[in-house]
């Protein structure tokens, strides 16, 4: 572990003066479950620290005008606990452990950029936006499948930070993860899926392209027949065909492919019913609670 | 079927103190001495021993995974202020060398054939600056050719890793006549199983502290059998035994990990050369890195029947990935060859098994230490026969296993055969007859698996394999026993003061301890082998009965009565029955009291005693043995599953687990080692594999290598059956093993009921799972993966 020169801004200001000043040098540590043990490992090169944990302002959850306001630097454990649309609380319930969840935030996920971020692909289905801003420009609002652009890489420059992301509300939602196990994994796959009231619909995968992947092929067809069998058998096919998955010591690239196939024509499915239905395969009756 | 002997229930409460302690002492579930300060946090482990003045130890690893090291530049490390020394072979004073069967690894490597080999040992005055000079070395070196696989190595002209070549044993089984047997046969099954690379993954990573004291190289190391350890401390180091000192501190796990050396040596010779306190810890990428693994295993499985599915024969050939180092390999062949055909009766038996170096890990002993990656290929024999003689593998499993008094694969006849009594109570307890294989969802398919396992208790093989205990009164009556076996969490030590306990009439929580320390305890062998509560508990069972004879006597010159008429009960000797002038089982004599007058009369009340029972090495040619094993567990598991058939994900639902432990000296011990045991065989069935690559390990950390949560966990029913042992205490067999052992084939059994075909390859992940599920459609029928 290397020694970083650390700031600690009061404000969302003062974060972003520091932060136009040292450019790419300096990295917003948020939660740190990424960027901390990142350090520790060696695995992450970072010149100087801007803590963002004393900025006010920067959390919290709030409905405004037909969006669910999410500030940055509100963790996966505050999503959880609170009403927010189906994909995105099962995501966040679905991200590494309670300690992680109590740590890690939306604004940090994002930052990350990694190709399995849950909360992504989620917020990514649920037609999300996200807000960045700068000392010098002030704040751009882009759709957040536009932030990404290769993993861990970004459209956000280096002068800017992200500060809220929002998520239009009334979108039914569904979300499914494949991982190594229960809790506590990365994911192997996970896609998540939302229906628009006037039936839009989104798709957005992980793990099988180098961003989270939004499906928008899929999406215009579905949206021009409807969520028919056939319809979403073909955008099932179109899942599969249009993501480029890697092989690595978690699972194979071809498994990848055929699931992006299988999640998206599942979550399809279930979100034609009307009552919502669980994420994961419900358990034994034996099973204790 | 008979119902079989009745399944324990676990009694209430521990003994309190005040009560009459002997009474039920053994099959109680006393509460454990060392429970309270690991819950509490109080208890120091290994890193939590050193003082701020000692030096930190760190190893500079190879940089590639088989290669000559030219040069090792040491210069701009050394010059870095605080580093204070760094040790390389030309500072090692002994043979350089350690191995558990050959001493075939060098402490200072001159030549790297894994990723964790050590070239060097640097000692700073802080973690920090170490980790400054590590990154300061350059080492310069010559690639030479990876053997990355067992196929590599097999390969003519493929290069050797060692001077006798990449083979490092072979060994068979010949019984009967299995290729006659086969052609006769009505029925003959092929399977081909291939096992992972496991990491042990304990809590407790690999640290610990040295230094000297009196001239003696003090370590405080967490090991497994610390008398063997110091053996090879003092001849790396070239040291007089007695000049070494291992102490075990508290252990966080070990599950055969421990078995190989890994700090001591280091801590030894930094401690020895700079004559301060000196400490190592290793990170959790470093113990994966840097330690023995699982070996994997390929097993081709040929099984062949009659029509009514009487098993007549089985050819097994077993390729085993040793790694870079013997370690315990030959053992782990020879135990993986001798278990070939587990719990069944099958006359004509074939097997060969080889052993190859690779430059992956080396792999040794762990908690099943190959006969549970046989049991997986031989419980996917049978789960292939019944498919294809469309007989239910239950049936299948009731007319071939094993009875009483017959003979395992090396023909050692067993004489309590347990197994059938394990399968049937489990069988019941998860309603077999009744089993529903409804799921909430078309996606979801549920299953059903049961395993029959056996496992060889102890070294066996005629390998010298004994323990030593000693049992003394102290002079305040207070029970002492000492022993040198190793607590890593499993409850030896506990164990060990319930059985004095019982012997002597004492409360066992007011039993002194002294335990795993070279200076002061007789060596008790390794904890491995399941082999703890037969060989040590016998020990201190004899060593405490001979001072309890002892203690007897004493009251019986004291009193005049016979000593035949006494008995030791509640702190006291006392009247064993109704005695004229002792009506109503009187207390004759307190037990300081008989102390104090034993000491007088010259009695030493302190008593060493050896078990050390004889197995027979094999025979030549045949690999068979009259007595492999001192004694076998047998045990049976059921698991139910759901899998989802569109992604391959399995859930597992319930383990029934159902073992024949002889008697439960302590049955919450026994319900905790079993059920530990299971969760670590549902994490090599579904999740658990080191992946490397030419070498190079893929997912040194605990993010990347995947071992169960709570959340993944089932519930787990634990049922003790108890047929006596002849020759353990109070006819207890043992436990630590097998727990696991049953595990990953009821699992896969399970999942193969529910898909229709098996998958061969373990982790059954959800990859897998998917894929012969796709096998078996493009196949079109539910014909094997």
């Amino acid at each position: 572990m290397t020694d970083t020169l650390y700031y600690q801004p009061k404000s969302v200001d003062e974060a972003l003066q520091i932060k136009a000043e040292l450019g790419a040098e300096g990295t917003f540590l948020a939660g740190g479950t990424d960027v901390v043990v990142g350090i520790r490992k060696g695995k992450l090169k970072v010149a100087r620290t801007i803590d963002l944990s004393q900025v006010p302002g920067l959390d919290g959850i709030r409905r405004h005008d037909g969006f669910l306001e999410i500030g940055a630097m509100t963790t996966h454990k505050a999503l959880e606990q609170h009403d927010v649309p189906a994909a995105l609380a099962q995501s966040c319930e679905t991200v590494g452990g309670p300690q992680i969840r109590y740590l890690g935030t939306v604004g940090g996920q994002i930052g990350t950029a990694s190709p399995a971020g849950d909360v992504s692909v989620a917020l990514i289905a649920l037609k999300a936006d996200v807000e960045l801003r700068s000392a010098a420009r002030g704040t751009r609002r882009l759709p957040l499948d536009e932030v990404f652009v290769g993993p861990g890489k970004t459209v956000i420059a280096d002068d800017e930070m992200v500060t809220r992301v929002f998520v239009p509300l009334g979108r039914r939602s569904d979300f499914y993860k494949i991982g190594k196990r229960d809790a506590v994994a990365i994911s192997l796959v996970m896609a998540a899926a939302s229906v628009g009231p006037a039936g839009d619909v989104a798709i957005a995968i992980g793990c099988v392209a180098p961003v989270p992947l939004r499906i928008k092929r899929a999406e215009a067809l579905l949206d021009a027949r409807g969520l028919s069998d056939e319809a979403v058998d073909e955008a099932a096919t179109i899942a599969r065909e249009d993501c480029s998955p890697i092989s690595d010591h978690r699972g194979g690239a071809d498994y990848r492919r055929a699931m992006a196939g299988t999640l998206t024509k599942r979550l399809l499915s279930r979100l034609r019913e009307v009552t919502p239905v669980k994420a994961k395969p419900a358990e034994s009756s034996a099973e204790v609670a | 079927m008979s119902s079989g002997p009745p399944i324990r229930r676990r009694p209430t409460g521990p003994v309190r103190p005040g009560q009459q302690p002997q009474v039920n002492v053994i099959g109680r579930s006393i509460r454990r001495f060392d429970g309270k300060g690991k819950v509490t946090g109080e208890t120091p482990f290994g890193g939590d021993l050193a003082g701020p003045e000692a030096y930190t130890a760190l190893v500079i690893r190879s940089p590639h995974p088989h290669c000559e090291i030219e040069d090792v530049e040491l210069a701009a490390a050394r010059a870095i202020p605080g580093v204070v020394a760094i040790f390389t072979g030309d500072d090692i004073g002994g043979t350089n060398r350690h191995g558990l069967i050959r001493r075939d690894q060098e402490v200072f490597s001159r030549r790297a054939r894994f990723m964790g080999d050590c070239l060097g040992l640097i000692v700073a005055a802080t973690p920090k600056i170490a980790q400054r000079a590590l990154e300061a070395v350059k080492v310069s070196y010559k690639e030479l050719p990876i053997v990355a696989t067992m196929d590599d190595a097999l390969a003519e002209g493929s290069y050797p890793l060692h001077e006798t070549g990449n083979v490092l044993s072979t060994e068979l089984i010949r019984r009967g006549d299995a290729d006659s047997a086969l052609a006769e046969s009505d029925v003959v099954v092929n399977t081909e199983t291939r096992t992972q690379c496991v990491d042990h993954a304990f809590l407790d990573r690999e640290a610990g502290m040295a230094y000297m004291e009196d001239g003696v190289v003090t370590i405080y190391a967490s090991g497994q059998w610390i008398h063997e350890e110091r053996r090879l401390v003092a001849l790396a180091l070239g040291l007089p035994q007695e000049r070494v000192r291992i102490i075990q501190p508290a252990t966080g796990g070990a599950f055969g990990g421990r078995e190989d050396i890994s700090i001591q040596i280091y801590l030894g010779l930094a401690a020895l050369k700079l004559d301060h306190p000196v400490r190592i810890e290793y990170t959790r990428e470093e113990s994966m890195i840097a330690r023995h693994k699982r070996h994997p295993i390929r097993i081709e499985y040929t099984l062949g029947a009659t029509r009514e599915g009487v098993l007549t024969a089985a050819k097994v050939r077993i390729l085993s990935d040793e790694g870079a180092y013997a370690s315990t390999g030959p053992a782990v062949l020879r135990k993986a060859v001798s278990h070939c055909t587990g719990p069944y009766r099958v006359p004509n038996i074939h097997a060969d098994g080889v052993a190859v170096f690779t430059n992956n890990n080396p792999t040794g002993a762990m908690r099943g230490f190959g006969a549970c990656q046989l049991a997986i290929a031989y419980e996917s024999a049978i789960v292939e026969l019944s498919r294809v003689l469309k007989i239910d593998v239950v049936e299948l499993k009731r007319i071939n296993l094993l009875d009483d008094g017959e003979g395992v694969t090396t023909d050692q006849k067993i004489p309590v055969v347990g197994v059938r009594d394990c399968m049937e109570a489990a069988l019941r307890r998860i309603g077999w007859d009744k089993r529903s294989y409804e799921t909430p969802a078309p996606h979801l398919r549920r299953g059903y698996g049961v395993s029959t396992i056996c496992f060889g208790v102890g070294y066996g093989d005629g390998f010298p394999d004994a323990s030593r205990a000693r049992v003394r009164m102290a002079d305040d009556g207070v029970v002492e026993v000492f022993t040198g076996g190793v607590d890593f969490g499993q409850g030896l030590h506990s164990l060990a003061a319930q059985i004095a306990a019982k012997e002597l009439g004492v409360d066992p929580l007011a039993v002194r301890v002294v335990a795993s320390d070279t200076h002061r305890t007789p060596e008790s062998g390794s904890s491995s082998a399941t082999r703890q509560t037969v060989f040590t508990g016998n020990a201190v069972r004899l060593a405490a009965s001979e001072v309890a004879g002892q203690l007897l006597d004493v009251a019986a010159a004291y009193t005049g009565l016979h000593w035949d008429d006494l008995e030791l009960r509640g702190n006291a000797i006392a009247a064993k029955h109704d005695i004229a002038g002792h009506e109503d089982r009187t207390v004759v004599l307190p037990l300081r009291q008989a102390v104090r007058l034993g000491r007088e009369r010259g009695y030493a009340l302190d008593v060493e005693s050896c078990f050390k029972p004889r197995t027979v090495a094999k025979q030549k040619g045949t690999g068979k043995s009259p007595r492999a094993f001192i004694t076998y567990m047998f045990a049976s598991h059921v698991a139910e599953v759901l899998v989802d058939i569109e992604t391959g994900e399995v859930k597992v639902a319930r383990i029934v687990a159902a073992h024949d432990v002889g008697k439960a000296i302590n049955p919450q011990q026994v319900e905790g080692q079993i059920e530990g045991g299971v969760v670590q065989g549902l994490g090599m069935a579904l999740m658990e594999e080191v992946v490397s690559e030419g070498g190079f390990m893929k997912n040194a950390s605990f993010t990347d290598y995947i071992i169960p949560t709570i959340v993944d966990t089932p519930t787990i029913e634990a049922l003790v059956i108890e047929r006596d042992d002849p020759e353990g205490p109070y006819g207890a067999r043992g436990v630590g093993e097998p727990g696991l052992i049953g595990t990953p084939p009821a699992i896969l059994g399970a999942i193969a009921d529910a898909i229709g075909t098996q998958v061969h390859e373990t982790p059954a992940n959800a990859e897998r799972v998917w894929k012969a599920i796709k096998r078996s459609e493009r196949a079109g029928d539910g014909a094997s993966a």
